[in-house]
């Protein structure tokens, strides 16, 4: 596998020395370079050992031989697969650039280049390359982590063509079945090939792997609905060559009977009998016996069972259409063995829909539309690195990370999230576990999350909720964050979500909030904090009677003016205290203008009597200057009245006070035809 | 001299080279290893000696180096040149190769000139 740690190595060969260091220099920073002069100095590098470079850069005029010469020895040797070639030259015409097109370059600089377009054009081509040789790597990898349980590996990787061409699993296990079938079958008549009893498995669960090569085909080609073109059908047939080269530097690894004979599988599974198959054309029993029971079986589940673009023809049909070399040309053994046991096949055939491992897990995933089609792409390495990464993002966030289904009724945890309520990381039947109740430390806990549940939707499925929680013992602020998933029928079918420690935040918020709705002098609310305040109340208990007292002190520009600021702020503040003392706790007092305050009674029975305890109460001397207020008041006489529309009469109601000489407070229910003031009243007049 | 006065002087694209090859410094390092090429003796001995073939071959290589470098008048030239010699017949030759031997000699003398400067 190609290691990213080492730096690609780029051949460039160009007959000026100047020009290939021109190239060298602008590659130097990413790429190790080495160079050849010439064509035949190329070709000898190559000789040496073609799978040290990612690229070659290629200029086409050279002595001995010429940059189309390298590419044409480049193809002949077949190094054109895994080495890509950029050309690079002063070459204009489009016939030379057509031809070194057709002899495979991958693509074209034209002198003089720009530094930063070789760069990207030479980025692009090895990326490209090492996408492929990558998927390679995968392969090697997971094959070698599994070595132990051969079976899994099979299955994942035909899992992995399965998914990139939206092939039914059916059919590789269809091929596995026939495979072995016929191999016993064969066993039984001849013993002209070298396989015995003990090979059956093996080659059976090899044969899964027949198109594995499918993976290096383009997915616009491989999914294509329609019918291929033949340039398409040219790409598609590459597959097997594919196949077996991937399978091929495996088996240098190792040399493991599975990987052998998937080699030969994939290889030749498109070869026919009389030598009208591809990709090598062999004919007869130069083709291998493995190969040979795969390409038929392939194409019996193909034409026997159900496709897009086809019925599913009958066992009977299917022989015909075989037999009289429709579907190209078999052993004539293999046909014998197929056409005379359909008992047999019906038999092999109804055994394989046992489901595998692999196929456990996928129906237990449920269907996933959008990530089968992903999964082409991302394959078991990236997923594997998906999880790592998310484990690791997880344990940093020192969030309690959770899962819920709901089929299962499994609830489950992250390491970090576990460890904090410490309980184990999967819980079933969540809701009566004692462990999970004493962490979260409230009783019917699953309820509540149930009611946050309920809070999303199918169109709106996160939801998001704040509250306390004595986690651990201590009671502090969360944030629980939830994402829900619905069915395609709107059933709530599992839960992802975390819960955030958020208690600092949350105490400097409040702290915040605090701040900005007291009137810093006198520490009462101020003209916001009190209509929050008051809608809350009105809101939260309407049925509770209400009274508005609006007053200012009167004279208090006089106050000001004869004993200066300080004092008169003194006198604010004395009011203020007064105010608090003569009120119960559920009145609201607020502090709304300049020297304008508001009472807002919350009471049970007569008002009268309270409001002649707090005048009273409010006025009286402050460090020997008499303080007087004028106040308006406004009790709901009806019900449904809100705190505005008493506003506005209790500020009628003080201005009717203060028509009446000061001093004294006005009942806006005593004023026949009070007109209510626009709500504001100029303070310290 | 500078480098920018050295391209006006032999007739190239300063602005052009800079921008491609993004570095100065690189410019400098390759415009001096020009004269030390020995694609146009090449190109001399192989016309003396009749063979087109070798000629063509030669002039492609100035030709390439040129635009590399931003030598707009020998690229030219050279370029006229190599088209000439393309069908492998030196019989155009005559017409073309003075002028890539003026723009020659005028391209290596600025960068002698720029080369002095630089150690002086």
């Amino acid at each position: 596998m190609q290691k990213r740690q080492a730096k690609e190595r780029i051949l460039i060969v160009d007959d000026s020395e100047m020009n290939r260091s021109i190239l060298a220099d602008m590659l130097s920073d990413e790429f190790e370079t080495e160079e050849a002069e010439d064509g035949e100095a190329a070709l000898a590098v190559l000789a040496g050992g073609a799978d040290r470079f990612s690229l070659v850069l290629l200029d086409i005029v050279m002595p001995k031989a010429d940059g189309f010469a390298v590419l044409a020895e480049m193809k002949k040797r077949g190094m054109m697969e895994d080495l890509p070639v950029i050309m690079v030259s002063s070459e204009t015409a489009s016939e030379q650039i057509e031809r070194a097109y057709e002899l495979g370059a991958t693509d074209f600089i034209m002198r003089p280049f720009d530094a930063s377009i070789v760069h990207r054009r030479v980025l692009n081509t090895i990326f490209l390359y090492a996408k492929q040789r990558k998927l390679v790597g995968i392969i090697e990898e997971q094959i070698r982590e599994k070595e132990q349980n051969s079976s899994d590996m099979v299955d994942i990787l035909s899992h992995i063509v399965e998914f990139r061409n939206g092939e039914s699993g059916l059919h590789i296990r269809h091929v596995r079945a026939l495979t072995a079938f016929l191999l016993r079958r064969l066993i039984k008549k001849t013993d002209r090939y070298p396989v015995s009893e003990q090979d059956i498995p093996v080659i059976s669960m090899a044969s899964a792997l027949h198109d594995i090569g499918k993976i290096g085909i383009d997915d616009k080609i491989l999914n294509k609905p329609g019918k291929l073109t033949e340039e398409e059908y040219g790409v598609m047939k590459t597959h097997s060559m594919i196949g077996a080269n991937m399978l091929q530097e495996l088996s240098v690894n190792g040399g493991n009977p599975i990987v052998r004979y998937a080699y030969e599988i994939s290889r030749w599974h498109h070869e026919r009998w009389d030598g009208s198959g591809y990709p090598d054309g062999l004919k007869g029993d130069d083709i291998p016996i493995s190969a040979q029971i795969v390409a038929i079986a392939d194409v019996y589940d193909a034409l026997t069972s159900k496709r897009v673009y086809k019925p599913a023809f009958s066992h009977g049909e299917a022989m015909k259409m075989i037999l009289s070399g429709q579907c190209g040309a078999f052993n004539p053994l293999l046909l014998e063995c197929l056409s005379e046991d359909f008992g047999g096949i019906r038999q092999a055939l109804a055994a394989s829909g046992a489901e595998t491992a692999a196929e456990d897990i996928k129906r237990r995933l449920g269907p996933l539309p959008s990530a089968r089609q992903a999964a082409s792409d991302r394959t078991l390495k990236l997923l594997d690195y998906e999880r790592m990464k998310f484990n690791f993002f997880a344990e940093l966030s020192e969030e309690i990370q959770f899962e819920y289904t709901a089929a299962d009724d499994l609830f489950k945890l992250s390491p970090w999230g576990a460890k904090k309520l410490g309980v184990p990381q999967e819980v079933v039947n969540p809701a009566a576990d004692p462990a999970l109740k004493e962490a979260f430390g409230v009783s019917g806990w699953f309820k509540k999350f149930e009611s946050l549940i309920q809070k999303t939707s199918p169109a709106s499925p996160e939801f998001k909720h704040e509250c306390e929680l004595p986690i651990g013992g201590a009671r502090r602020w969360y944030n629980i964050f939830i994402r829900v998933f619905y069915s395609d029928a709107g059933a709530a079918e599992g839960v992802i979500g975390k819960i955030m420690d958020v208690h600092d935040t949350h105490l400097a918020m409040s702290e915040l909030k605090e701040k900005s709705i007291r009137d810093p002098l006198t520490g009462l609310l101020n003209r916001e904090g009190a209509a929050e305040e008051l809608k809350h109340k009105f809101n939260n208990f309407p049925a509770h009677k209400y009274a508005v007292a609006v007053f200012d002190v009167d004279k208090f520009k006089n106050v000001n003016d004869e004993n200066g600021h300080m004092f008169g702020d003194r006198v604010l503040k004395e009011v203020s205290e007064r105010l608090v003392h003569g009120t119960r706790v559920h009145d609201v007092c607020a502090r709304i203008g300049g020297d304008e305050f508001l009472i807002v009674f919350d009471y049970v029975t007569e008002l009268r009597p309270i409001i002649a305890r707090v005048f009273k109460t409010i006025c009286g001397e402050v460090d020997g200057c008499e303080v007087t207020v004028s106040m308006g008041v406004a009790e709901m006489t009806e019900s449904g009245q809100t705190y505005e529309e008493l506003f506005k009469l209790a500020d009628a109601a003080l201005y009717a006070a203060k028509e009446a000489g000061r001093g004294a407070y006005v009942f806006a229910s005593d004023i026949k035809n009070i007109v209510p003031h626009g709500g504001q009243t100029e303070g310290g007049e | 001299m500078n480098l920018e006065e050295c391209y006006l002087k032999l007739g190239g694209d300063y602005a052009g080279v800079v921008g491609r090859l993004r570095s100065e410094r690189l410019v400098q390092k390759f415009l001096l290893k020009f004269p030390q090429d020995g694609s146009y003796r090449l190109l001399l001995k192989s016309v003396g000696e009749g063979n087109a073939a070798e000629a063509f071959r030669a002039a492609h290589t100035i030709k390439g180096m040129c635009q590399n470098l931003g030598f707009t008048a020998l690229e030219k030239s050279s370029s006229a040149l190599t088209e000439a010699l393309r069908g492998g017949s030196l019989a155009e030759c005559g017409k073309y190769l003075p002028a890539v031997r003026a723009d020659y000699e005028r391209t290596a003398g600025a960068i002698a000139e720029f080369e002095k400067s630089l150690q002086g």
